[in-house]
Order: C-alpha cells, then structure tokens, then sequence
C-alpha cells in the first residue's frame, strides 16, 4: 500500500517535470509465491536480496506457505487475479497453471539466458505445447535410496546402476527379515517404477490408459512386493511423503524410493549411511522420469520485465550455488551440480554417478491436466491392491473409470 | 437395625467409590491422545515413526517446544489468531444481540419467514461457500488483510438463533415496566436485556472463540503473507515437500491447544451454566 | 417496505398495545447490522454457489453455463456418486447413535456421582476446544500402520493391524476419532439436562417403588427428550459434512472406502478444479441435510415430551 502510494506519487511528480523516462527506473516490488519450511525462509529470503543486490531498484517480497497449502490457495488467488508477479511452479502441475503465466521465450530470447546451462528434461517439464513457462531452480529423477550398513551387514553387493527388477527383488528378499524390511512402498512407485521397466499409462493422444497390457504387468510386479511377497508395509491412503522415510530413518525399511531433494532431510534424521541407486529396469534399457521446479511470471503481473530480470538472478549462477551447497535443491545449472555433489551429498556413496547415469538415460516425463487428480487416486486406491483386498487389474480400472 | 443400616450404608459406601474409580478409569483412558500427543512431542523425528512403538520416548526432547516456537513465528500466529478470534468473537456477539432481539421482542411483517431463513443457513456446506466469498473479499480489497478475514465469518445465522431462543425465556414483563418509563428499545436491550442474558452470551463468545482459534481452510486463503498467517496455519509449514516434522508439529499442536484448555477449565462453570440454559431451550 | 408491512400488521391486529406501533422501523434497525452481513457474506455466496452448479467453472478460466449436466452427470454416470453417497448415510447413522448411547450414558453416569461431577464433565469437554485437525492428526498416529495400535495388537497378538489401510476398519477409525472429539459438548448437554429433573418426581417414583431403571425409562428420559432431541438434530447436521478428519486420516481411501460427500466437494472442488461438479455435490448434501432434519422433526413426535 505504502509502497504503491509512493511510486504513485513518483509517477505523478515524473510526468510533472517531463521526465516520464525516470518513472521505469522507480523503485518496484516484486512479489514472490513460494512454498517451505520454516527452514527455507532464510535461503529463499537470501535469493530475493541477491536480486537487490544486482538490481537496486529492484524488492523481492516472499510470500511463503506450506507445501501441500500452496497449492489450494494457488488456484482461488489465481481465479480471482490475486496471485503474485513470480509465481513458483513444479513440473508436474504445470498443465494445470500454465495458463495463468507468461510464456518466457522472447523474455529468454532477448536476454543472456542460455538455456543449454539447464539440464534439458526439466526444461521441457516446465514447457507447455512447446513454449518454456518458467525457469527450473533444481531438477531431480526418482530414484532408490539404500541403507548401505545393512547392504554391509547381509552381505550384500551394492547395486550396479543397471540392475534389473529382478535384482531388486532379491536383494529386498535378502533385507527382509526380524520384523524389518526390504523395501518401503510409497504411491509414486507406481507411476515412477513401471516408466523405468518400460511401460506407458498414457497412449498415443497422450490421455490416460493405465489398462494397457504392459502397464497392468509392471505395476502388478510392484504391488507384488508388498501384496504376494511381503517385503514392504503397505502404505496408508493418506501418508505423506514422510511415512516411507521416516520408517527409512528409523531402520525399519532398507530402501525406498524418492528425489534427490529429500535427500539432506534424510540425511540429518539417520545414523548409518546412505546409498542411492537408479531405479531397476525392465527387460529393455534404463529409463527415468524426472521433475523438479521453477519460477514463472504471472500472466496478470504488472512489473513483467522486473519479475524477469529477477527471476534470471532467482535461477543463476550464483542462486543455483546456494541452494546446492545448502542441499535445498540439485540445482537445473549443470555447471553448478557440483555444489551439491561435493556439499550435501558428499556422504552419500555415488551420488554424481548415479544422478549423470539417470539423467542420460531420461525419457519425457508425460502429464496432461489431470495428472494431480491421477496422483492423487494413486494415493487412494493402490493400498488396496497392497493388501490384497482387489488385483492391480481391478485397482487400475478403478482409476481409469475415475479419470473421465 | 443400627447393624444393619450401617451394612447398607457400607455397602453403598464401597459401591459408591467403586463407581467412581470406574469412571476415573474411563476418563483417564479418555485423556490418552493427549497424553499421546505430548509423548509425540518431545522426542525425535525418526522416534515418532520407529517401530516398535515406546509409550514414552528413549530420550525426552522437551526442547522441541521451544524449537517449534523459534523456527516459526509463532509468537506472531498467536496473535493473529487471538486478534481475528476476539475480532470475530466481539461482532458476531453484538449483531446476534441485536437480531436476536429483533426475533425474540418485535413483531414485523415476515418474521417467521426470515427466522427460518436464518435457520436454512445453518444447513448450508461452509466449504462451498469459500470460493464465492474469496470473490468477495477481493473486489472489496480485503485480501491479506484483518478485515478480510475476519469480517465474512463474523455474520453467522446460528448466534441470532440461539439468542433469540434465550431472550424468549425473559420474563416479559421486566421489558414492559422499563417501556412505560419511556426508555427507549436499545437501552433496554444494553441495560436490562444483556445484563441477564450473559450465559447464553458466554456460550455463543465461547464457541465462536473457539472455531474461529481452529479454524483453518479460510485464514490459509485469505491471509497470503507469511507473517499473517494464523496457527492452524502455521502448524502446516511443518508439513513440507520432503516430510513432515511429526515432533514439531505434535509440540506445536499442543501449544496452540493451550488457551483452549485454558478456557475450558478456567470457565467451566460457565461453560456448564450456558450448555444448561441451552438443554433447558433445546426444544423450544 | 418493513414499515409498510408493520402497518398491516397493526392494521389487521388493532388491538395490539400502542408501544408496538412502528416496530417495522425498529426491528429494521436491530436487524440491519446482521442482514447487510448475511446478504454480503452468506446469501450472495449461496447465490453465487447455486449459479456455479449450473457451470462448468475450472477456477482458471471462465464459467460456462451447462444446464442440469452436473447433476444428471452426478446421479447417472459418476462411478463414485453413490459410493460416496453410502458412505456418508453409513458415518452419520453408526456415528449419531452411537454419539448419541455414549454421551447420554456418560452423562448419566456422571450425574450419578457425589462428587467430581464437573471435574468428570471438563475432561470429557477438553476434545471439544481443540482444534480438530490437531486431533486427527493425534488419532492419526496411533492408527497409522506401524503405529501405536499395530504395537498393542501384536503384542496381544490380536489381528487389527493397519486398520487405516482395511477397508472396512478405517471408516470404524474415522467414527473413533469423530466420537471422541464429538461427544463432549452432548455429555455436558444431557448432564445439565438431567440435572435439571426435578428430583422430587425421581423421589415420588422411588417411593411408589420404581427400580432405578423404571426411574431412568419412564421418568428421567422422557422428561430430557426436548434436549436430547436438539442434540440429535444438531449432531446430524455437523455429522453429514464430515471433512476434516477424513482429509487427515484416510484421504477418502483406502479405495474409495471412507470417501463421504464433504470429502468428495474438496476433492472436485480443490483438487480436480471441477468448481461447478463440486457447488453440484454441496447442493446434492443440502437436500439430504434438509430431508434428514425433516425426517427427524416428523419422528420426534413419536418420542419427544414437551408437557413436562
């Protein structure tokens, strides 16, 4: 308010004296949707002053909420024009919201931005029909997380990163034992999981067909762990990301499956040492889905060309360099990988391996709008075909029906 | 027959102390989650999901509560949970006041209509209404502010009804002696009306005190700034894309439970004497 | 307009006292405070919801007007429409009664006591000021699979283990937690109510040689039926849009087996963006609510005493 009276006033006073060129360089307040932890606020508080800092004129004010909040506030501020000028946005929403931002090509085209400096598969998850709506700020495949003392203890090899289904199966088998298992099964297992043996949910006109032949097969193999082989616990329709970890860090479980950016959380709440391995493939080569996140500028926002200058300090260098040295993020810059490589994940046995081995072998992460609503009967309904209570034929059609 | 009434009197004595140790049993069995909820608080993340599960933790981290308090601004949500609820809380008692005056005491064309109207209102799914009042709240140009929040949810139809329903069992006739005086309607709503009427005007502050200090889905949509955030709110920020802090948010949880507690047991004679006067309405 | 009205009213009843003339004006003015914040806040809404269920709203974009395909679409081809419409019947049914056994035996109970009575009533009370996100969250982790309860049952080697996770049990989980976070305002209600019997009628039956259960049946439960009737009333209403405990335990899962009609409004609503299938489903539980009540002041004339 304040804030707006002045430029108001500014604007007023410029165009009195005929110096209405003056009047672009006033000082502007950019706003900035983002979610967090309480823990965040500080680095993404430490992003927007980089921005002041290269650009004087220029205030980014964070507006933070909760992770799983800011998406049901995001939709009833956008539907009534109130979202802010930089709006964050992860991959697999994004055909949901891309419509409330601004296509970023020509902002790209016009500035130094070089979009080889990204990794290309977030790129392209922050793209819709082709056009680029937000800049990516970390990236990351699924991949499977290991207790690597109990590997030690059952005398288990460490996996090699092209390791099949059946390989996992029976090194799960080996690690389930005492009360405690081999493996934690969370719902994205079964979107993540089949892509990597090979399998498609989606057919060619790219809408749902999760009834297909090879699908149905690959996701019954999953549930089979839990389901036929008991080598998970099954997990409750509405456990969060933190059931299958938690259960990880508290020796419970010996793997399980996640992104990169769990991994400096799970690192602090576990006292034995970590491993991360590609998810196993199928019969054919490996091949991996990735997601991440990234800034985009409203399409109702009235500082655009501030919001981009800003959002370029948001996603460069020197921002990518802190959110990866404080394990926040493995950062979308190739070039500053490293940061995390050698900072957050320096622990971790083969981070650097793994993750270039899983970003080579990369096959387009494939959403339409209804991807949230997919996930979310995911969630729902795959405990049941974990208990037994109905086959994954019967689950998966279950979905379908539900997927209009 | 000494002997044998001081038998009965035994008897009933022991039975009597059976009675209510049995019931002691049952209330403290009821009191677990609590108790459940507080064990959550002061231990370790990776504990709260360990298995197999300890009634108390291994190692007691009482500075959880103060963890929770720090790492959020938890001071500032108590206060802007404090402030929307007493803002809330002090508005819906006046209009209820007043309206409920309006049904109890004057006659008017359409009066029984308009009551039930009100009533209709009860029945109507609050979630459905969020999105139509968002709309409203932003043409206004409410949006992160505390009238924005506070205002839509401060119109309720329930508190008119319930005093309406205690006005009713005001003797009329306290009423008619102060109009023959002359003195004027509102005057002897504030001086007569009001002054007997605090249990029901306790229960009605009370309960909307109450809902709105818990109240979660519209703060969270309105209140778009960090700082503005409510409790309910707040606690959320525990929830986060790589987990959820389950100590933090059971040591929060119990934080924000404490003027709640509070009220009940500091007012509980209040609580009593209005939840009364409502079973003596209930069928009014 | 309210005057003129008033005017008639005077008219048509002249013999009405004269300090009631011009009452139109003055209950204009009481009620104006509240009507200029209930046609703002709640029936513009209402209004605007209605309008909504007749569209294909997304949130994004713009609404456009679709007729009665919601509903038909709600009541003729949605697989889940009447899953969750028996779902929600079954919550509140199994949840009123046994809200309503429990809290009226609590509260018997209670008032059977010489001492501690309002001590009894504040620890039954406590749930009812608690945020009840809070509470389904604490329920939550004595549910989950794993949790407290899993450790108790294999220790007693009992087989309810991840009830969360069991179709059947986990809708018996989210009536557990509802249960103790609901029955304390009703304990109390029925306990003041009981109270308030005279107890020179329980003393007369008693010396005409009533058991305790005669006294209960016959003089005690009749005499409290206004009270236990509103309690009813109410408990149905609130119980019908169940959400809260439903959005943190199960998720509407597993399956589809704890999905109820305030789960499915936010699901469509928020989740799926359907803005207008969702307003469609909150007028289909308006209806439902409104004939439940209905249904309820019809039977109350079978058991509820007001002569008393």
């Amino acid at each position: 308010m304040k804030h707006s009276l002045i430029f108001a006033a500014a604007l007023t006073a410029s165009s009195l004296f005929g110096i209405s060129a003056q009047a672009l360089d006033a000082p502007v307040t950019v706003t900035w949707q983002m979610w967090g932890e309480p823990n965040d606020a500080q680095l993404w508080q430490q992003l927007a002053d980089l921005v002041t800092q290269q650009y004087p004129d220029i205030k980014v004010k964070l507006q933070l909420s909760g992770w799983t909040d800011y998406w049901t506030r995001l939709p009833v501020l956008a539907a009534s024009g109130q979202v802010a000028d930089i709006v964050s946005m992860q991959s697999m929403r994004m055909p949901n919201f891309y419509s409330i931002l601004d296509p970023l090509d020509d902002y790209v085209k016009k500035s130094d931005v070089k979009v080889a400096d990204f990794e290309t598969s977030i790129m392209s998850g922050l793209s819709q029909d082709g056009k680029l709506y937000a800049l990516p700020y970390d990236v990351g495949p699924w991949m499977v997380f290991y207790n690597r003392d109990k590997f030690a203890a059952a005398g288990l090899k460490e996996p090699a990163k092209d390791w099949t289904f059946d390989d996992f199966k029976t090194t799960a088998k080996a690690l389930t034992k005492d009360g405690t298992y081999g493996y934690g099964t969370q719902a994205f297992d079964f979107i993540a999981g089949p892509v990597a043996l090979g399998a498609e949910y989606f057919n060619a006109d790219n809408e749902f067909d999760l009834t297909n032949a090879g699908f149905v097969d690959a996701f019954s193999k999953y549930a089979d762990l839990t389901a036929k082989d008991k080598l998970s616990p099954v997990f409750a329709s509405a456990s969060d990301a933190s059931a299958a970890s938690g259960r990880f860090a508290s020796g419970n479980v010996a793997m399980y499956i996640d992104g990169p950016w769990t991994l400096i959380t799970a690192q602090a709440n576990v006292n034995f040492k970590i491993g991360i391995a590609p998810l196993p493939r199928g019969s054919g080569p490996s091949r991996f889905i990735t997601a991440g996140s990234g800034w985009g500028i409203s399409a109702a926002s009235q500082h655009k060309d501030a919001a981009f200058k800003a959002l370029q300090v948001l996603t460069g260098p020197k921002a990518a360099e802190i959110l990866g040295a404080a394990g926040r993020a493995l950062p979308a810059r190739l070039a500053q990988q490293t940061y995390w490589y050698d900072g957050a994940a320096k622990n971790v046995a083969g981070t650097r391996d793994t993750l270039q081995y899983m970003f080579a072998h990369t096959t387009p992460f494939r959403i339409n709008e209804k991807w949230n609503q997919f996930e979310n009967l995911v969630m729902q309904y795959v405990p049941v075909a974990l208990t037994g209570d109905s086959t994954p034929e019967g689950v998966l059609s279950d979905i379908q029906s539900q997927l209009p | 027959m000494t002997l044998k009434s001081k038998a009965r009197a035994r008897r009933k004595l022991a039975l009597d102390i059976l009675n209510h140790a049995a019931l002691l049993l049952v209330a403290l069995a009821f009191l677990f989650p609590f108790f459940w909820m507080i064990s959550n608080a002061v231990r370790s993340n990776a504990e709260v999901m360990a298995i197999p599960v300890r009634l108390l933790p291994e190692v007691f981290e009482w500075g959880n509560f103060a963890a929770a308090w720090t790492r959020l601004p938890f001071g500032r949500f108590f206060l802007n949970s404090a402030i929307i609820a007493i803002c809330v809380t002090a508005i819906t008692v006046v209009v209820s006041c007043l309206s409920g005056y309006a049904f109890a005491r004057l006659k008017f064309r359409g009066r029984e209509m308009l009551l039930l109207g009100y009533i209709g209102t009860l029945m109507v799914p609050p979630l459905m209404l969020i999105i139509p009042l968002f709309l409203i709240v932003n043409r206004l140009g409410l949006v992160n502010t505390f009238p924005g929040v506070i205002l839509p949810v401060a119109f309720g139809t329930f508190g008119a009804f319930l005093m309406r329903q205690f006005f009713l069992s005001i003797p009329m006739e306290l009423e008619e002696a102060a109009r023959i005086d002359g003195a004027w309607r509102l005057r002897i709503l504030v001086s007569i009306i009001v002054p007997l009427s605090m249990p029901a005007i306790g229960l009605l502050s009370l309960f909307t005190f109450m809902g709105q200090w818990s109240n979660f889905l519209w703060p969270l949509i309105v209140m778009t700034g960090a700082d503005n955030a409510t409790l309910p709110v707040g606690l959320t920020l525990f929830q986060t894309q790589q987990g959820t802090q389950w100590n933090y948010l059971m040591a929060g949880a119990a934080l924000s439970m404490l003027p709640g507690i509070f009220l009940a047991i500091i007012l509980q004679k209040l609580i009593y004497n209005s939840i009364a006067l409502n079973a003596g309405m209930g069928g009014r | 307009m309210l005057a003129k009205h008033t005017d008639l009213n005077a008219r048509s009843r002249p013999r009405s006292r004269r300090w009631f003339r011009g009452e139109g004006w003055t209950a204009l003015f009481f009620l104006l405070p509240g009507l200029i914040g209930i046609f703002l806040f709640l029936v513009l809404p209402i209004l605007a919801s209605i309008a909504l269920s007749f569209t294909n709203w997304q949130l994004l974009g713009t609404p456009r007007f679709v007729g009665f395909s919601n509903y038909t679409r709600l009541f003729t081809t949605d697989p889940q429409f009447w899953t969750v419409m028996r779902n929600t019947v079954f919550f509140t049914i199994e949840y009123l009664i046994l809200n309503i056994a429990l809290s009226l035996g609590l509260a018997v109970w209670i008032s059977s006591l010489k001492i501690g009575q309002r001590w009894f009533r504040v620890v039954f009370f406590l749930p009812t000021f608690t945020p009840l996100i809070a509470v389904a969250i604490v329920w939550m982790l004595i549910f989950s699979s794993g949790g407290l309860l899993d450790s108790l049952m294999a220790q007693l080697s009992l087989p309810f283990s991840g009830v969360l996770n069991n179709r059947t049990l986990a809708m018996q989980a989210v009536i557990i937690t509802s249960l103790w976070a609901g029955i304390g305002y009703n304990t109390v209600l029925f306990n003041a109510a009981l109270d308030m019997v005279p107890a020179t009628y329980l003393e007369a039956a008693r010396i005409d040689g009533a058991t305790a259960w005669d006294r209960f049946w016959k003089i005690r439960l009749p005499l409290i039926s206004p009270t236990l009737f509103f309690g009813t009333v109410m408990t149905a209403i609130t119980s019908l849009q169940v959400f809260d405990q439903i959005y943190v335990m199960t998720k509407g899962g597993p399956g589809s087996s704890t999905a109820t009609l305030g789960y499915a409004i936010y699901q469509r609503g928020f989740q799926n963006f359907q803005m207008g299938y969702a307003s469609a489903i909150a007028w289909v539980m308006f209806a439902l609510i409104m004939a439940l009540t209905a249904l309820q002041f019809w039977l109350q004339r079978k058991w509820v005493h007001y002569d008393a």
